[in-house]
């Protein structure tokens, strides 16, 4: 009897050699114009080669005030296509797919640089986001239908690349999530209100990618199912997976390929990623983000000293409890999955091989970033028969806390025999070999 | 100036924004410091005034009472505007206290500072300072160490435990009376009275009259001059109920003694009753009398007033009887007097007698026995095992007695009514048998007689008509010289008033 987990993925126009996605996650990698390095080929590849049935792409902004951190590749202009094409071809050459995710950060926006710090982001609201207190200002409705072109030409482009398809980032509290959000959103133009209005930005740019790149093109959406928006006790919860689910068969109706189901209307989230919160690595690395938010420099001190720590550890680690690590989305995406007749992949805490054949029952692929960045071949110890590696992920979540200062990659030290042995690694992808060049004498 | 970034610019515009509000936040915080920090000044503020006049210092210095038995200074100077009804004369006079114009507050009125709030209460000088005319014209002189026979200290007493529940006594209308005594209180005062001084004064006072006023209930008046020395201090002191005290007891004013010479009344049996030969102890329980505590009491004020009195001498009596008659009277009086009061001599009084501050048994004497029976046994143990206990200050040499004790005569001029309970008028009045003597006459005149002591109309109705009748108010009692011929009674009267 073969293994589930390695049996291919059939979408409506692709198929994914196993069912084992490589989820979004990025460090700063490129370049401050959005063009994309070779340092992000070496870390795509990193888990081509590991065994993943596909990448999707970290979170690549469509425009330039859709950054949520400078030094993340960007898709807004077409000189990038080859770039990007490159990236494909790379990821492909290890048989993996290469899925690239479209996103906006909206008002979810942790360090503006030089290209955003002296403007508000567009949003639907504005409102400043609560946690950080980023600053937005709500679009017009002409500036709405705007950016829904704008993703459509991020869309062409990564087909123009050649890459195997798009995902939007409609979950996580970026620019989607802020209109889908009963919370967030407070517009009162067609796109506020309604569950339907509030989805109408995200069915309008699925419209108007099938318009641009056609039917044949994969097209999968990512959603929260829940919002749990109420993290500072005062605000309100946000969408229900009752709400998500609607929004999931509305996707499917205007032509997407397959959903992506994460939770959280706020990145991070108490429940994305799921795990532990280092408040001490906090304290070294979130100064990078005092500066961007409002809120910032009150947080910093929240981090900052030991005894205001249990005030921000009170706050966010209430909504954890009773829930597990692994999986921590699964149930939701089982009810979405139930509702729809398109593949369904579910993202939160995967890493048991075991758990992951028990999920495949129902739901038709998993999603991993932290488990892959601890072990990149994560998929062949699996097919080896293991159901956890050697070493595994602690979900620690230092990688992610240190995402504003420090190189994407696993700083949990006690998974190394050294420290020289997990900065070696955290170096193995800047290893570009680059063909430097003398620019031209003007 | 651009602001660098947005969220600077945010930063800015909230702190524009909010600029008005933080200074007014300074500005509060300030003021609650400055109001913070004069109310931790004034609340620190503890002591009382010195003077470097003896006199003086017996008249206003603090002896400690202010503390326990006080009230605020300005609730002192507001009662009068508060009760106008009660105070006819507008100030405390009313009630016979005496101003000698050196102060806004009464002879034996003293003021003492208790953590920021003037509290005002009794000194010695309340009981022992009275005045004196030697005509219905002439200026009334005060004599400090002579008895307070103006005094209306019952009358006083029941108008202040009356006031404490009296709905005029409410914080509003008292601030206003205050203000209109030229008493109003400054921000810091008003604070540290709303705060503390407000809500626990018509709780003190409701309290004391809350024991005092059953007392009161079983006892007939005072009378001018008059004091109930040991039941109040009962109740009040020792917190004994006033349903506790048997029948017997409970009646016990008598007079005001006067207080010159106490040197040589040294050993002598002091008070009326003689309980006690100690004057520090008589001193000391005479002060408890007058509101201070064991935790209260200023043991240097008070003995500096006692040193002061050790050799106070009486003022040279205005009287001018004929020498001859004098000398007649001296002859009579050494006779049948001496022994037991001593004697007057030109160069001063003499404190012989084989019975002089010997006590006399109540069945000799035969004067009122209420004022002895008073002072109990069981008070006299309670008195001798805590009062001062463990301190160099503690009773030991109070006793229980069976008589009155024979006083000296000296500023003889100076007190009457006589006898303990004052209920002779004048000399001449005590040398008929009794039942001659005034059954009902007016006490707390000022102008002399030459019978002796206070002219002191007879009356039949007065509210302040003084009537042998009632209990403790007997003139039986001291038949020595009632006896005599009338021109040896003439004559022994004008050897008494050269004392």
């Amino acid at each position: 009897m073969s293994d589930p987990i390695f049996e291919p993925l059939e979408f409506q126009n692709l198929t994914v050699k196993n069912r084992i996605f490589r989820s979004n996650i990025s460090g700063r990698f490129d370049n401050e114009d959005g063009s994309l390095t070779q340092t992000r080929i070496n870390w795509e590849c990193r888990f081509a080669a590991g065994g993943v049935g596909a990448v999707i792409s970290s979170y690549v902004p469509v425009r330039m005030d859709g950054r949520i951190i400078a030094g993340y590749a960007t898709i807004h202009r077409d000189d990038f296509i080859p770039l990007w094409q490159k990236l494909g071809e790379a990821v492909r050459a290890h048989g993996a797919k290469y899925i690239l995710q479209l996103s906006h950060s909206g008002r979810q926006m942790d360090i503006p640089g030089v290209h955003n710090m002296h403007r508000p982001s567009p949003a639907p609201t504005s409102k400043m986001e609560s946690l950080h207190g980023f600053l937005c200002q709500a679009m017009s409705t002409g500036e709405v239908r705007q950016m829904v072109r704008d993703f459509a030409q991020g869309a062409w482009r990564a087909r123009e690349a050649g890459l195997d398809g798009v995902e939007l980032h409609a979950a996580n509290g970026y620019l989607f999530t802020q209109f889908l959000s009963s919370a967030i959103n407070d517009r009162t133009d067609c796109y506020g209100g309604s569950l339907r209005n509030r989805a109408r930005f995200l069915l309008e740019v699925i419209e108007a990618i099938r318009d641009k790149v056609g039917r044949d093109f994969h097209v999968q959406v990512k959603l929260s199912a829940t919002d749990h928006n109420n993290v500072l006790p005062w605000e309100g919860k946000g969408n229900t997976v009752v709400d998500t689910i609607q929004v999931a068969q509305w996707c499917e109706a205007l032509g997407a390929d397959a959903l992506h189901v994460s939770t959280g209307s706020l990145f991070p989230h108490p429940l994305n990623p799921p795990g532990d919160l280092p408040l001490d690595v906090l304290a070294v690395t979130y100064d990078a983000m005092i500066s961007s938010g409002v809120s910032g420099f009150r947080n910093f001190l929240l981090f900052r000293y030991p005894m205001l720590r249990p005030i921000f550890r009170w706050l966010w680690f209430r909504m954890k409890k009773g829930r597990p690590v692994e999986g921590v989305g699964y149930e939701e995406a089982r009810l979405i999955k139930d509702a729809v007749r398109i593949p369904v992949i579910s993202t939160g805490g995967w890493q048991t091989a075991s758990s992951v054949r028990d999920a495949l029952g129902h739901i038709d692929g998993v999603s991993m970033a932290r488990a892959l960045v601890a072990n990149p071949d994560l998929p062949q110890v699996w097919a080896a028969g293991y159901d956890l590696p050697p070493v595994p992920c602690t979900h620690c979540n230092k990688c992610l806390v240190g995402a504003p200062k420090l190189p994407m990659g696993c700083h949990e030290l006690a998974r190394f025999p050294s420290r020289d042995a997990m900065i070696d690694q955290l170096m193995e992808i800047y290893d570009t070999r680059a063909t430097l060049q003398i620019p031209e004498a003007s | 100036m651009t602001a660098v970034s947005a969220v600077e610019a945010a930063l800015a515009q909230r702190r524009r924004r909010w600029r008005p509000v933080l200074w007014l936040i300074l500005a509060a915080v300030l003021i609650a410091l400055f109001v913070g920090i004069g109310l931790i000044i004034r609340v620190l503020q503890s002591g009382t005034a010195h003077y470097s006049d003896d006199d003086q210092h017996f008249r206003h210095g603090s002896i400690g009472a202010e503390v326990a038995s006080g009230i605020p200074y300005k609730v002192w100077q507001a009662l009068p505007v508060l009760f106008p009804e009660e105070f006819p004369a507008g100030d405390y006079s009313s009630f016979g206290f005496l101003y000698d114009g050196t102060q806004d507050l009464p002879i034996g009125i003293s003021k003492r500072r208790v953590s920021g709030v003037d509290l005002v209460w009794f000194n010695c000088a309340v009981c022992h300072a009275g005045t004196y005319r030697e005509s219905e014209e002439d200026t009334p002189r005060i004599i400090t160490g002579m008895p307070a026979h103006q005094l209306d200290l019952h009358g006083f007493t029941k108008v202040v435990l009356g006031a404490a529940s009296d709905p005029r006594m409410a914080p509003d209308s008292l601030r206003r009376a205050m203000a209109d005594a030229g008493v109003g209180l400054g921000l810091i005062e008003r604070i540290l009275w709303n705060l503390a001084v407000f809500p626990r004064l018509r709780e003190g006072m409701i309290e004391r009259a809350s024991r005092l006023q059953p007392l009161l209930d079983r006892q007939p008046d005072w009378a001018h001059g008059r004091v109930d020395t040991f039941n109040p201090y009962k109740v009040l002191e020792f917190d004994w109920p006033t349903a506790s005290l048997s029948e017997e007891e409970v009646v016990g004013a008598s007079d005001f003694p006067s207080i010159f010479l106490q040197g040589p009344r040294a050993e002598m049996q002091l008070h009326w009753d003689g309980n006690n030969p100690s004057l520090a102890e008589r001193n000391l329980s005479a002060a408890l009398g007058a509101g201070v505590t064991p935790d209260t009491v200023d043991h240097r004020s008070i003995e500096r007033v006692a040193d002061w009195l050790l050799d106070l001498e009486p003022p040279a009596s205005p009287h001018q009887p004929d020498a001859d008659a004098v000398a007649r009277g001296f002859d009579i009086y050494v006779r049948d007097c001496a022994s037991c009061h001593g004697w007057q001599s030109p160069d001063g009084y003499v404190f012989e007698g084989d019975l002089l501050g010997e006590i006399t048994p109540l069945d000799e004497v035969g004067t009122d026995p209420n004022r002895l029976h008073s002072y109990t046994q069981d008070f006299r143990d309670q008195q001798v095992a805590e009062l001062f206990k463990g301190t160099p200050y503690a009773f030991r040499q109070f006793q229980k007695t069976d008589g009155y004790a024979n006083a000296p005569l000296d500023g003889l001029w100076l007190r009457g009514p006589y006898l303990h309970n004052g209920s002779v008028p004048t000399l001449a009045d005590l040398l008929i048998p009794p039942p001659e003597r005034p059954k009902k006459f007016l006490r707390g005149g000022d102008v002399i007689d030459p019978q002796g002591g206070f002219i002191s109309p007879t009356c039949t109705t007065e509210a302040a008509c003084f009537d042998t009748g009632v209990r403790g108010n007997s003139n039986a009692g001291h038949m020595w010289g009632t006896d005599l011929e009338q021109p040896d009674k003439s004559d022994l009267i004008a050897y008494l008033l050269t004392f």
